[in-house]
């Protein structure tokens, strides 16, 4: 395996500790026997898998794998499909999500996602920032807020302090990291981030996996990518999906480096198998 | 013919359909103007009906079509906003419900005839209304809401799903999704919709011919309670009278009802292109 950009450097890499006092080794997900089907179909099955808190996790796999699917199963957002089903457990510290008293909106705010098409509200960037905040019912300081996370990603100085600026003028990669700012600002304590890097270019790209490394310590990253390089770049584990299957999860650099299972080392060396 | 050769074969065609259709639609206006033209001045907006036609005015049809039209969009938009958003936002995609949206676009296509025969039964006799304006202003609201039904229904859906699921994924409730996203967007063509339903109701003859507008009357109707007077029944009434005179207040009534239309069209296109300006 000698994919160039593969090779990790300590400072591109540094551990990522959690800071807030919670056992280092307490699951902030754990998934058991996750199945989802959509009308039928089978889209993901028996997953089971434990993710620590603060760290990176990246799903991996080709496309219709069920990474989107494995996302969406994580914060309640697959139940907005008609015809979607979601069977087994996932917990989040220790609460099971799919139990039929939990509100999903409250999922959401805690597990916050991206999506691979940077969709923008109307308005300002500041719009963009304050919706999610402003649907929680936050009662503090808006502007300090959006200035807080528009920093985090990157964007206060581009937009030159002002976050007023019309969020349709963003290029492809600032409107991307909008989105990231956006979910940030409900202050989710999981951010799953659905290929977030597929429509933009190496340099946008690249922004996009210093910021993910450069978020705060105690928050959760899952991203789904096609990106082996950004996986292999941001991510502490990798999980690697095969026709919604889980064929491997483990620490990202043994994963890519020397896969135990014949179809991942297919798929990172895109041989055909 | 310059240009026409320009164009090519298809091109020519194509010219000279598009010239038919300018002349077809500026034609009747230049009728009506022409026909109009001695009658139409401050004292016919302001005056009432009257044997000699040199004395007649069109006061009380005019004051009587902004009362429906108003009573129209007082009713139809709330129900046929709603009714759109349950059917984008909430109704369940079963065969049933399918069948009920097709139903209401096919009434949508139904002759306004039609609604003048269910409102003489249903307001006028049923609830014991009388031809009155309130009686009239039900009538066009049960013409306008197929219509403000189905355009809203499809501005709702044109809303892109991933501004839905964006404003999900960040833990906003159905409610908010609605409100602060998807209505706002959908509202430039809401209110397309809502203005060709009100345009085509407030020059509906038929329903309010049923139901018994009266076409001379000689004072303003004040409230909804008063006696149905609306402009399209009385250029009908004034076009059926065979004494001189009558053609032209007919043609000129005709040209303040399309002067309304124009104004309820611009306001309709300066609220719209604020509403577009706002959500962009």
């Amino acid at each position: 395996m000698s994919a160039p950009g593969l090779g990790s450097s300590p400072e591109t890499r540094p551990p990522r500790s959690p800071r807030d006092g919670s056992p280092a080794g307490a699951p902030v997900l754990a998934l058991r026997d996750l199945c989802v089907r959509f009308s039928g179909r089978p889209a993901l099955r028996d997953i089971s898998l434990d993710v620590t808190r603060g760290r990176i996790v990246a799903v991996i796999g080709p496309s219709g794998c069920g990474k989107t699917t494995l996302l969406q199963a994580l914060n309640r957002m697959n139940e907005l499909i008609p015809g979607a089903r979601t069977t087994g457990s996932v917990r989040f510290d220790g609460v099971e999500l799919y139990r039929p008293e939990i509100d999903p909106v409250e999922v959401r705010r805690r597990i916050g996602m991206v999506f691979r098409e940077a969709t923008l509200f109307p308005g300002s960037v500041f719009d963009n920032v304050a919706f999610g905040p402003q649907a929680a019912g936050f009662g503090g300081d808006l502007h300090a807020l959006a200035e807080e996370v528009l920093a985090a990603s990157g964007l206060w100085s581009d937009l030159g302090g002002d976050p007023d600026v019309p969020a349709a003028s963003l290029s492809a990669g600032q409107r991307q990291r909008l989105c990231i700012a956006r979910a940030l600002a409900v202050r989710p304590q999981i951010l799953l981030l659905d290929e977030p890097t597929a429509a933009l270019d190496p340099t946008a790209t690249a922004r996009i996996g210093s910021l993910i490394h450069s978020l705060m310590p105690h928050l959760t990253i899952v991203i789904a990518t096609n990106d082996v390089r950004l996986a292999a770049r941001t991510s502490n584990l990798t999980a690697y999906l095969d026709r919604g299957e889980l064929v491997e999860y483990g620490p990202t650099e043994t994963l890519c480096t020397n896969p135990a299972d014949p179809r991942t080392e297919s798929y990172l060396t895109g041989r055909i198998p | 013919m310059k240009g026409f050769r320009n164009h090519g074969l298809i091109g020519s065609v194509c010219s000279f359909a598009a010239a038919v259709t300018l002349a077809a639609a500026v034609t009747p206006i230049v009728i009506l103007l022409v026909q109009a033209g001695g009658v139409l001045d401050f004292g016919f907006l302001v005056g009432t009906p009257s044997r000699f036609a040199a004395q007649a005015g069109v006061g009380p049809a005019l004051a009587g079509t902004l009362w429906l039209t108003l009573l129209t969009a007082a009713l139809a938009c709330p129900v046929g906003v709603g009714a759109a958003v349950y059917f984008a936002e909430y109704a369940p995609r079963t065969r049933a419900v399918q069948a009920i949206e097709s139903a209401v676009s096919n009434l949508a296509g139904v002759p306004p005839l039609v609604f003048g025969v269910t409102g003489l039964a249903l307001y006028v006799r049923g609830l014991g209304l009388g031809p009155t304006v309130l009686a009239g202003g039900l009538t066009l609201a049960m013409l306008a809401l197929p219509t403000v039904v189905v355009t809203s229904k499809e501005a709702i859906r044109q809303v892109p799903a991933g501004v839905r699921a964006a404003a999900y994924a960040l833990g906003a409730t159905r409610w908010e999704v609605l409100r602060r996203q998807v209505l706002p967007a959908a509202a430039p063509g809401i209110l397309t919709g809502v203005t060709l339903a009100l345009a085509r109701t407030a020059g509906a003859a038929a329903p309010l011919l049923v139901i018994g507008a009266a076409s001379f009357i000689t004072y303003a109707p004040a409230t909804p309670g008063d006696l149905l007077v609306a402009l399209p029944t009385q250029v009908f009434a004034w076009s059926a009278r065979s004494q001189p005179g009558f053609a032209a207040l007919a043609a000129a009534a005709g040209v303040v009802l399309l002067a309304l239309l124009l104004v309820l069209h611009l306001a309709s296109l300066a609220l719209r292109r604020r509403l577009a300006g706002a959500a962009r």
